[in-house]
């Protein structure tokens, strides 16, 4: 029963559709799905970063009591699969279970399903390995070096390299006033979302079908790896979304343990089988931040004029390609959304290693690139003495324009944040004037990013769809193939239904996620849902509104195009007058006269141009967000320690759907920026994790969050559905170099090697003095 | 195996419970309260917190063999007759909610600072949800919940 009604919700901060069950712990998970005769599927991995695979023997863990069915790779294919497989095929490299080689510790080799988790342990035991322990490499520029241990068989064990040039960089270079060159150094991270990764495959042997429900970001993505490792007709694979206990880059690819948990139960007969990562195993086996490298050199001219960036960045990518080319486009092709460029000329090399997996993490490389780039913005800044919001408003991108590499800027508030966020934090009463007291001394530092909505990377096309249903007695169904996993997207999509519609936001009903039921979306990536998933929605709602309209307007002998409906209502266009009541207007649809059931229908495809990755020409995305970040904070020049004070961030999301959702997705994405920028690090020791658990890698708690100030700029995006643009990544690509310059401000020394522990701040401050 | 009369969520609970068994598992493979999660079962996380005699504790961490006798609620029996508890409310309307993973534990951790503190600052609930992990929300919202949820309780009791 709908007890309140929210009519025009679009820029309404209305509660989240799913918070009532969530905040009653009845929201259900795959976490918490069991079946009847559900087994419990476990995976046996290389101990060894890399090896020959010379036999697997399992047949005693088959005889095991309670073991239903083990795996290897003679069970499957033997097919690989890639995430960018449509840019980039060269990097489908990975089979579902490896069968001659392991390429690092964790690698996939066999699956057991058995009747609990102990049975399921000791079956692992029982299956028996021969390997033949290869060389390993860890180090991404040892693995470029002649003689090196190859991994894949790509030459030098580059994987992917990304030459990117435009204009004469050397030219304007020798034209440069200053030119500097500075190294970065950028640590791997965990995405640590609090549901691990869960898989439940259930096989059905009269129909060979398969339904897999999965804690993942991309449904129908899944499926389509899936049909083709498995061999099967996509149709025949039904993949079901629950809610997603956090996502953050990390579950946005099929994974084995999905794989082996549909073999596993076609093998056992039919038995469900069930999947639940452990913590160690979410740290240790899954995916993981790219370190990075990033050599840059750039020159300015006296009046701040950037001329040229040239450099080179270097990533560890692990023992598989996961969405290691576009992490690294993006780290290199983000920063022509904030920057007048014209000359430039970087080379990425994402390199295999024997070390975990490198993937996609929330900011796609652009986080690594935001620390590298607005920390050498600042220093150029710095070099010429320019202040550095002077700088960036400089350089700073402008509304409607091609970047030299295509990109289509046309709404862009990022000049607008700048100002903004300089206003807002005081800047010119506290740049440049650092207060010392005592061992303490404080700073303020500025970053600037843009987000993408949308990016293609695994299909030619990045549609979304949506159906909206209204039924006889006014109750509207939403169906959406966008994956909310925790973001908010299925309350951003009923607000745009309901608000396109006409109606209350608590008349909808919505349905999510599930290809056999939902229009295709290629899932919750690149800050996409809103745009994207919410212009197929908004498309589907204006369907829905004006097959009522026609019908009103024929009984009414009217013209449609003379009728609107909002508030609930069926109103005369131009004035507002009202004609009819919502129910009234569905009462008619389905009346003895009309008999029309009210299905609406709507897709979106932006416009983009496909980028070529050999030249770097191309339009990635419909629109792009920006935004400024600074950072305010105090330094104990005793212990280190850097306190952050106060963070501000002003944000062109176009216009907000629903203002405490943004706000709450920049808070997020700034703590964990904070987090990244301070002390999180993922570490290795010859491939294997040394910290997997929560108390070994620390990730922020509730004490110390700072206050964050989060200012809207809204410029209304013409493509967005009612003007709002995506995000969810952008805050947190700016924070660390945020962070970084108010310590530069605050103390003088410059951190360029992340986390900033206080120990490097320390050395930092030693080598100061002894200059 | 030990026979304990466990109250869980206002029903007394009769069991016979394995010597080795943690509370999260009686919790949700026994009874099937899946309201309670967990995300580490290390004590790391917060994620799988309930109360015992109001007191929020780690239900990865204690033995169902050692809660005889006990009162336990978890997120499930905190609403009264269908009506949600003001902290349930204030999570909602605050927007302290994202994915909802942390959030069972995060409310019962923070019913439990209530009981001893009614009124407390921001730095003291910071302090009693530190043990809480949240990937989401950077904590923001969920303090602006638990401020909001103690005023409007102070409120009414006050009225
Ligand atoms: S699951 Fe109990 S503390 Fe993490
Ligand atoms: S809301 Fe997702 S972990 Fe807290």
């Amino acid at each position: 029963m709908i007890k309140t009604k929210t009519t025009s919700p679009v820029g309404k901060s209305v509660p989240r559709i799913d918070a009532r069950e969530k905040a009653a712990g009845e929201a259900k998970f795959v976490f918490d799905m069991k079946l009847p005769g559900m087994l419990i599927g476990k995976m046996l991995r290389s101990p060894h970063a890399h090896a020959r695979i010379i036999s697997i023997d399992t047949s005693k863990a088959e005889k095991l009591p309670g073991v239903k069915a083990v795996i290897t790779a003679e069970d499957t294919p033997k097919i690989k699969f890639g995430s960018n497989e449509y840019f980039f095929p060269y990097t489908v490299d990975q089979l579902p279970l490896e069968s001659d080689k392991a390429r690092y510790i964790g690698d996939e080799i066999a699956a057991v399903a058995a009747v609990d988790e102990e049975t399921a342990e000791k079956a692992l035991s029982l299956i028996d390995v021969k390997y033949e322990v290869l060389p390993a490499v860890f180090d991404p520029v040892s693995a470029m070096k002649p003689g090196a241990p190859q991994i894949q068989g790509a030459m030098n064990n580059i994987g992917v390299m990304l030459p990117m040039q435009f204009g004469d960089a050397d030219k304007a270079l020798k034209e440069s006033d200053y030119v500097r060159e500075d190294i970065f150094h950028l640590q791997s991270a965990a995405h640590c979302a609090l549901e691990p990764h869960v898989s439940l495959g259930q096989y059905e042997v009269s129909t060979d079908r398969i339904t897999l429900w999965t804690s993942t970001q991309a449904p129908f993505k899944v499926r389509e790896a899936m049909a083709k490792t498995l061999k099967m007709d996509a149709a025949d694979i039904r993949v079901i979304k629950l809610n997603v206990g956090g996502g953050f880059g990390g579950k946005l690819e099929m994974f084995p343990m999905d794989f082996s948990a549909c073999l596993l139960s076609k093998k056992s007969g039919g038995f469900p089988v069930k999947f639940t990562c452990t913590r160690q195993e979410e740290f240790s086996f899954t995916r993981r931040k790219h370190p990075m490298t990033y050599k840059l050199r750039s020159g300015v001219k006296r009046d701040g004029t950037l001329m040229a960036v040239t450099g080179e960045v270097i990533a560890d990518g692990g023992a598989y390609c996961s969405y290691g080319p576009t992490v690294i486009a993006a780290a290199i092709l983000r920063i022509f959304m904030v920057y007048k460029i014209v000359n430039f000329r970087v080379i990425g090399f994402r390199v295999y290693t024997n070390n975990p997996i490198c993937g996609a993490i929330r900011g796609f490389g652009g986080v690594q690139s935001g620390f590298a780039v607005e920390s050498h913005m600042d220093m150029l800044a710095r070099g010429i003495g320019m202040d550095p919001v002077e700088f960036r408003l400089k350089n700073a991108t402008d509304p409607n324009m091609e970047t030299v590499n295509k990109l289509v800027i046309s709404s862009n508030g990022l000049k607008d944040c700048i100002r903004r966020a300089a206003e807002a934090c005081g800047w010119k009463d506290k740049f440049g004037k650092a207060k010392s007291a005592g061992d303490m001394a404080r700073g303020i530092g500025i970053g600037v990013a843009a987000d993408v909505m949308g990016s293609k990377m695994y299909k030619a096309h990045e549609s979304a769809g949506s159906i909206i249903k209204v039924e006889e007695d006014g109750s509207v169904y939403l169906f959406t193939g966008a994956a909310d996993t925790g973001q908010g997207s299925d309350t951003a999509m009923a607000q745009i239904a309901a608000q396109e519609l006409g109606v209350a936001y608590e008349r909808i009903r919505i349905k999510a996620a599930d290809t056999e039921i939902t229009p295709f979306d290629t899932g919750s990536f690149a800050s996409r849902v809103t745009f994207i998933s919410g212009n197929a929605t908004k498309n589907a709602a204006n369907d829905a509104k004006q097959q009522i309209l026609n019908i009103v307007a024929r009984e009414l002998k009217l013209d449609a195009g003379a009728l609107d409906m909002r508030d609930e209502q069926v109103v005369k266009a131009a004035d507002g007058a009202f004609v009819m009541s919502f129910d009234q207007a569905v009462g008619l649809c389905y009346s003895f006269n009309y008999g029309h059931l009210i299905i609406g229908r709507g897709n979106y495809n932006p416009k983009t141009t496909p980028v070529d990755f050999r030249t770097g020409y191309g339009n990635i995305s419909g629109s792009y967000g920006f935004e400024a970040q600074v950072a305010e904070v105090e330094v104990n020049k005793k212990t280190g320690d850097v306190k952050i004070l106060k963070m501000y961030d002003v944000h062109d999301i176009g216009y907000p759907i629903n203002p405490d959702s943004v706000h709450g997705q920049i808070e997020g994405s700034i703590v964990m920026g904070i987090g990244y920028t301070l002390y999180e690090d993922l570490r290795f020791s010859e491939g294997r994790v040394v910290n997997p658990s929560f108390s070994k890698y620390r990730i922020p708690r509730s004490v110390g969050i700072p206050p964050i100030e989060s200012i809207f700029v809204e410029t209304k995006d013409p493509q967005g559905p009612f003007g709002a643009k995506g995000m969810g990544e952008a805050s947190l690509l700016p924070t660390a170099a945020a962070i970084a310059n108010a310590i530069h401000d605050a103390i003088g020394v410059r951190i360029t090697d992340l986390p900033i522990t206080p120990q490097k701040v320390l050395e930092a401050l030693k080598e100061k003095k002894a200059v | 195996m030990k026979k304990v009369n466990i109250e869980i969520d206002s029903k007394v609970q009769e069991l016979e419970v394995r010597d080795s068994e943690l509370l999260i598992e009686t919790l949700r493979d026994r009874l099937g309260l899946m309201g309670t999660k967990y995300s580490c079962l290390e004590g790391d996380c917060g994620v799988c917190t309930v109360l015992i005699g109001g007191r929020n504790v780690l239900s990865c961490l204690i033995l169902s063999a050692d809660c005889d006798g006990e009162k336990i609620t978890t997120i499930e029996g905190l609403a009264k007759n269908g009506e949600p508890h003001q902290l349930q409310k204030s999570f909602i309307e605050k927007g302290a909610i994202q994915c909802g993973f942390c959030t069972p534990g995060m409310i019962l951790a923070a019913h439990s600072l209530l009981d001893k503190d009614p009124d407390p600052e921001d730095e003291e609930i910071a302090r009693a949800l530190d043990g809480n992990l949240c990937r989401c929300t950077g904590y923001v919202k969920i303090i602006d919940a638990v401020r909001d949820a103690s005023q409007k309780i102070n409120r009414s009791t006050k009225s």
